[in-house]
């Protein structure tokens, strides 16, 4: 990575100069200046990161033939030739919970709920699902940044979503508790401004980040003394509001301490890009940016909404994701899905090079991280769990081989696969979601 | 997978034979013995399945008292609709003729609403959290402030196809901290924002617009373009910069450029500046049309179809940069909305900044406001005026104001000494605000918490007058874009992508607009609802018009057309934002267009397949290619499992094939004739949607209750339970003698237990 001098560049100046291809020169020119932040730290912190795909993929042109370190890339995994010896294709997973009653509409909704929680979506007014991975993570290493995990998404949100089951489901892949699903943001903007705080200058923001925390300080007062007056079971979601306004009244504190002058902020991206790729690119962006400045060490993302029609024009399909999901065994059908999925991972590719092209401490940070890149769903016009999709990217500070395609016994949960990034994470715990033991990376 | 799957559909198939000899025996042992407590229609029709030893879908009819049926009354409920919308006896079972089925239901439902009446049950709504349109609105009517609340908020998640009930609204750390950035942001436009700095705003034009014609909106004589509503923070120069592909190779762009209508002279619209006053004002940016002078009604037309356009050049996009040398924050409406008083000297900064802030106070928390509330607010004045002046001050209390959970939650007080299980009314103030987030999706306005705050709004008359004045409002044009949009899945319009060649952003926005006033005639001319089914009316511009076949409509307006009673496309079956949302891409779906008639017209869900069965009917390769759709749907009826739902879905889809995926009117599917025939579940036979709309009008009761379970679903913010079924049936019979128009419904809704009380539950 170039060392960046720390000019400040105007928002005018920056927009003026991005104009539409506003996407890949963000970050080139948002990169904070070589912080001390990034460069001294004692041991390396092992980030963590998913992306969810929905659909599953052409699985026989997914999965390479042989096992082990000789194996070939597969035709969709091509793309990921240059990282080899930094990633793990891995085979044979199953997601149980993702099984269950109903339409196919609710088959789709409980896959996206099921990948980071092992966990089954209920019906019901109130989603409840379990603890996502990641956010399990977060509460364990997450509590040292200013935020502890941030939720990135691409598409709007859904209307229906099948059977009686909450949106909620298939809107997002990290749940904080049972019934605390986290949105995913869609808005660069506004992700930005998560990261980094509201304002166009280093007093600005500092201002506004005092005038926040008298705010919630005086809304917890207020909030306590409505409580009394509110029917019992009102007094919970009361009591949930305040935890969330003291849970940001700690990440705006920390903030304060942590983001400091050191930190050159670049200039907010303006709005949604349209164009699908500059979209994402400009996550992986910020994503890689907050990891870099150690905003942050757990990132999800949800690259597209199950069920999602999505169209790709760059990739060379005209067809609709999920439509085109819908292969009816055709194999010229199978055969274009798969080009999508190969294209998808391309995108993926953008997010491991800018991770292994960003230096921390010794190493980068795809030395010093695990990313997860997969899907719920395997073959999408059977509505089926298993076998599915999996790369898991990243060496967990020298934790995890990589160069290998790791295959299980037939059916095994992905829960036992969390479990094990979790233990990389050095979070230990005996069992996750429906895990039935710990897979052996 | 497939062998799991394979063996849990052969054993059902298994269960299914062995169920149906079961039956057999039991039929005659049921007529032998007859059931206790039961009359006769159910040991007949329903026991021998919904027993205690077969437990068909976990309903033992025979162990439920038909002389106290408020013991289950949540079962009696289904069992009332399965037979009311004649899925129950099942098709193949024995079943009575339709009179004595129409009977035994109503008996039900009569014992039903009698054991209600005796002991009510209003619910237990949960505390209603804003949702990100009703926050949006409210900031609108309180500060005169347009706020893009995506940028803001994070979305909120739908349940039941409703994105404000209150158990789904829940909260998240984001949505705290998205409450408060929001707060400080808003606060600091709506008082004039001295710390901007430019920021640079982009319009695209949507993808897929078509701009060889005249757009509604734009100056006649020109063509495409886009028409904005933008809000300058500030009296100060603003750079504009209209992009596009401006072809024809004369000369360059002939561009049309307008502000609040009037024409703005531009030498370079790539770069100009222009010196605007702070508030609200529209752009438009359009082609001037060099092919055709206005109202030349061309023998010719020539919308883009197949992807081609006809006419070279279009807007591809404004951008709004600024403010540069600002002077003052302007005369802008929410400063007006705001500074109720402005102080002359330093001793009147005190006594204004405490009158601003209580008519702020008011307004936000939608009630009175306390001495000792306004004390505490005022401190964050102080703070303001500390660090800079008097408008900063007002500025800090305001965003105050904007995260107190008494804003952002719609707060109902528990009253002292209220028991356990006991119904009580909620109080006229809180009674002010379920009206107004039902009606306008917003805050109540000051006529309507002057009325509440006198304790008359409980008056049924002063209620009625209310409800009346509020639909007049333009702000209930929420239930239009809200509501329609939910019920009817209009809001899905926006995504839908689909294969069919003749589509494009001028079509799909047709087809909303159309939908949309059907419905907005409804409110507004107070029509039946039956009318969404029947209306001989539709409203079409020339390129629906065209889509629809309609000769002699030109121009982009949209106007009243008649539909004659000929017409297959009367009331919204034939209207072509329904057809395209429930299609799925690349063909129609007979059984998408099932499932919705069933669940927001005739209010039955479809059961859902039972775990483990195959749904996919494309697995077979070969058959994908030889056969058609409806032979391939056909496969439904082959199997038993799949038969019990899919023919009562299928026919109803089957009826409306002559529309194609996009609602092009069509004879042939690919290379077969259409065959638009079947038989209802209830014996019904159909051909064509004429068949479909009179067969659904026969059922007009049910419409009906299934419009106003939808509308109360919305009204409260819940979703309605089985003990709200008795309010729901008084509602449709009060409605009857005005023919279901809309306000009767409403009214319904509005002087309904559940609106207007709640029970306390611990």
């Amino acid at each position: 990575m170039a060392f960046i001098t720390r000019k400040h560049l105007s928002r005018r100046t920056f927009l003026r100069g991005a104009g539409v291809t506003m996407a890949l020169p963000f970050l080139e020119s948002m990169v904070p200046a070589a912080t001390p932040l990034a460069q001294t730290a004692a041991r390396p912190r092992t980030r963590f990161g998913a992306i969810y795909f929905p659909h599953g993929a052409t699985m026989d042109k997914w999965t390479p033939a042989a096992e082990g370190s000789a194996f070939e890339f597969s035709e969709i995994l091509q793309p990921l030739k240059p990282f080899r010896d930094r990633l793990n294709v891995i085979s044979d997973l199953s997601h149980p919970q993702a099984y269950g009653g109903g339409s196919a509409t609710s088959n789709h909704t409980r896959s996206a709920a099921a990948f980071l929680s092992g966990a089954q979506a209920k019906a019901g007014t109130q989603a409840y699902l379990g603890i996502t991975m990641d956010q399990l993570a977060a509460q364990k290493i997450g509590q040292d940044t200013p935020l502890p995990s941030i939720e990135l998404g691409i598409e709007d949100a859904s209307l229906s979503c099948g059977d009686g089951l909450s949106c909620a489901y298939r809107d997002t892949i990290s749940w904080q508790g049972p019934t605390s699903p986290l949105p995913m943001q869609n808005n660069p903007q506004v992700v930005f401004e998560r990261l980094f705080g509201d304002g166009s200058t280093d007093a600005e923001r500092r201002a506004r980040r005092g005038q926040s925390l008298s705010l919630l300080d005086s809304v917890m007062g207020e909030a306590s003394s409505l409580q009394k007056k509110l029917p019992s079971g009102d007094r919970n979601r009361v009591d949930q509001y305040l935890n969330d306004a003291r849970e940001i009244e700690r990440r705006v504190e920390k903030a304060g301490q942590q983001i400091s002058a050191d930190l050159n902020v670049p200039p907010a991206p303006a709005g949604i890009p349209k164009d699908f790729e500059q979209h994402i690119k400009l996550m992986f962006d910020l994503w890689v940016l907050a990891w870099q400045a150690d905003i942050t060490r757990i990132t999800t993302l949800l690259m597209a909404k199950e069920l999602s029609n999505s169209v790709y024009a760059k990739s060379g399909v005209r067809d609709a994701f999920h439509i085109l999901s819908h292969h009816s065994n055709l194999r010229e059908n199978m055969d274009r899905f798969a080009v999508l999925n190969r294209y998808h991972v391309t995108i993926f590719t953008y997010l491991l090079e800018k991770l292994q092209a960003t230096p921390d401490g010794d190493g980068t940070l795809l030395d010093h991280s695990l990313v997860l890149y997969g899907s719920a769903m395997s073959d999408a016009n059977q509505h089926n769990h298993n076998p599915l999709p999996i790369i898991l990217a990243g060496s967990a500070s020298g934790r995890l081989k990589g160069g290998r395609h790791i295959r299980n016994p037939k059916d095994t949960t992905m829960s036992n696969l969390l479990l094990a990034v979790l233990d990389k994470l050095d979070i230990r715990t005996d069992k996750f979601g429906d895990s039935t033991g710990m897979m052996q990376i | 997978m497939r062998g799991r799957q394979k063996y849990a559909l052969m054993n059902s198939l298994g269960a299914a034979v062995i169920r149906f000899f079961l039956t057999l025996v039991l039929i005659l042992f049921s007529q032998i013995a007859g059931a206790q407590n039961s009359p006769a229609f159910l040991t007949q029709y329903c026991i021998t399945c919904h027993n205690q030893r077969l437990k068909t879908a976990d309903l033992t009819l025979d162990t439920m008292d038909f002389e106290h049926v408020e013991k289950n009354a949540a079962a009696w409920e289904k069992v009332v609709r399965k037979i009311k919308t004649g899925m129950m006896p099942p098709s193949g079972a024995r079943r009575p003729d339709r009179a004595a089925l129409d009977n035994f239901a109503s008996e039900v439902e009569t014992r039903l609403d009698r054991a209600a009446a005796l002991s009510p049950n209003p619910g237990t709504p949960a505390l209603h959290r804003l949702n990100r349109t009703e926050y949006a609105n409210t900031i609108r009517d309180l500060l005169a402030v347009e706020v893009d609340v995506a940028t803001l908020l994070p979305g909120d998640d739908s349940t039941e196809g409703f994105d404000n009930i209150a158990d789904a609204l829940g909260t998240s750390p984001a949505l705290v901290q998205g409450y408060v950035s929001a707060a400080m942001k808003i606060s600091r436009r709506a008082v004039g924002d001295r710390t901007l700095i430019p920021t640079q705003i982009t319009y695209p034009a949507p993808s897929g617009l078509s701009q060889d014609r005249h757009i509604e909106g734009l100056p006649l004589g020109t063509r495409g373009g886009m028409l904005i509503q933008h809000t300058f923070p500030m009296d100060a120069e603003y750079e504009f910069s209209v992009s596009g592909g401006f072809g024809g190779g004369t000369g360059g762009a002939l561009m049309d450029v307008t502000m609040d209508g009037e024409k703005i002279a531009v030498t370079n619209p790539r770069s100009f500046r222009l010196a605007v006053k702070a508030g609200p004002h529209t752009i438009g940016a359009a082609l001037v049309d060099r092919q055709r002078a206005a109202g030349v009604d061309e023998a010719y037309s020539d919308f883009r179809v197949k992807s081609v356009f006809t006419a070279a050049g279009a807007i591809t996009s404004v951008v709004i940069n600024g403010p540069f040398s600002a002077t003052t924050p302007g005369d802008t409406p929410s400063r007006r909305r705001i500074f109720v008083c402005y102080p002359a000297a330093a001793g009147e900064e005190v006594p204004c900044a405490r009158r601003i802030v209580t008519t702020l106070t008011r307004r936000a928390f939608r009630r009175p406001v306390l001495d000792a509330e306004i004390d505490a607010l005022m401190s964050f004045y102080q703070q303001g005026r500390k660090e800079g002046d008097f408008e900063i001050g007002i500025q800090q209390a305001l965003a105050r104001v904007l995260v107190a959970p008494r804003f952002l939650y719609r707060i109902e007080e528990e009253p002292a000494g209220s028991k356990d299980g006991a119904p009580y009314r909620v109080s006229d103030l809180e009674l002010a605000s379920r009206l107004s987030f039902f009606l306008w999706s917003s805050t109540p306005d000051d006529e309507l918490l002057d009325v509440a705050g006198k304790g008359r709004l409980r008056d049924p008359n002063v209620l009625a007058q209310q409800v009346k004045r509020m639909l007049a409002d333009p702000k209930s044009g929420a239930l239009i874009t809200n509501f329609a949009g939910q019920w009817l899945y209009l809001r899905e319009l926006a995504k839908v992508e689909t294969a069919a060649k003749d589509f494009d952003e001028n079509l799909r926005q047709a087809f909303r607009r159309e939908t949309e006033m059907l419905f907005e005639s409804i409110v507004r001319e107070d029509r039946s609802i039956v009318s969404m089914l029947d209306a001989d009316y539709t409203f079409v511009d020339e390129r629906l018009a065209r889509h629809y076949g309609i000769p002699n409509v030109r121009g982009s307006y949209f106007r009243r057309v008649t539909r004659d009673a000929s017409s297959p496309r009367r009331g919204i079956l034939g209207q072509g934002s329904i057809l395209t949302v429930t299609s799925v891409g690349n063909r129609t779906s007979p059984v998408t267009r099932g499932k919705w008639i069933l669940e927001n017209i005739l209010g039955t869900p479809a059961p859902v397949p039972p775990p483990g069965v195959e749904t996919n009917l494309d697995k077979d390769q070969e058959a994908v290619k030889v056969t058609s759709l409806r032979q391939r749907l056909e496969l439904h009826r082959a199997s038993p499992v799949c038969a019990s739902c899919h023919k009562i879905m299928d026919p109803i889809g089957f009826a409306l094939e002559n529309f194609d995926l996009i609602g092009t009117w069509r004879e042939l599917d690919g290379k077969s004739p259409i065959n638009a025939s079947g038989i209802l579940v209830d014996g019904t036979p159909l051909n064509g949607p004429a068949d479909l709309r009179q067969a659904l009008l026969g059922r007009r009761e049910e419409f009906v209750a299934t419009a106003t379970e939808k509308l109360l679903t919305y009204a409260l913010g819940r979703v309605v339970q089985y003990y709200d079924m008795p309010e729901v049936r008084r509602i449709v019979r009060d409605a009857a003698p005005k023919d279901y128009n809309f306000s009767s419904l409403v009214l319904g809704i509005v002087r309904s237990a559940p609106f207007q009380m709640r029970m306390k539950k611990s």
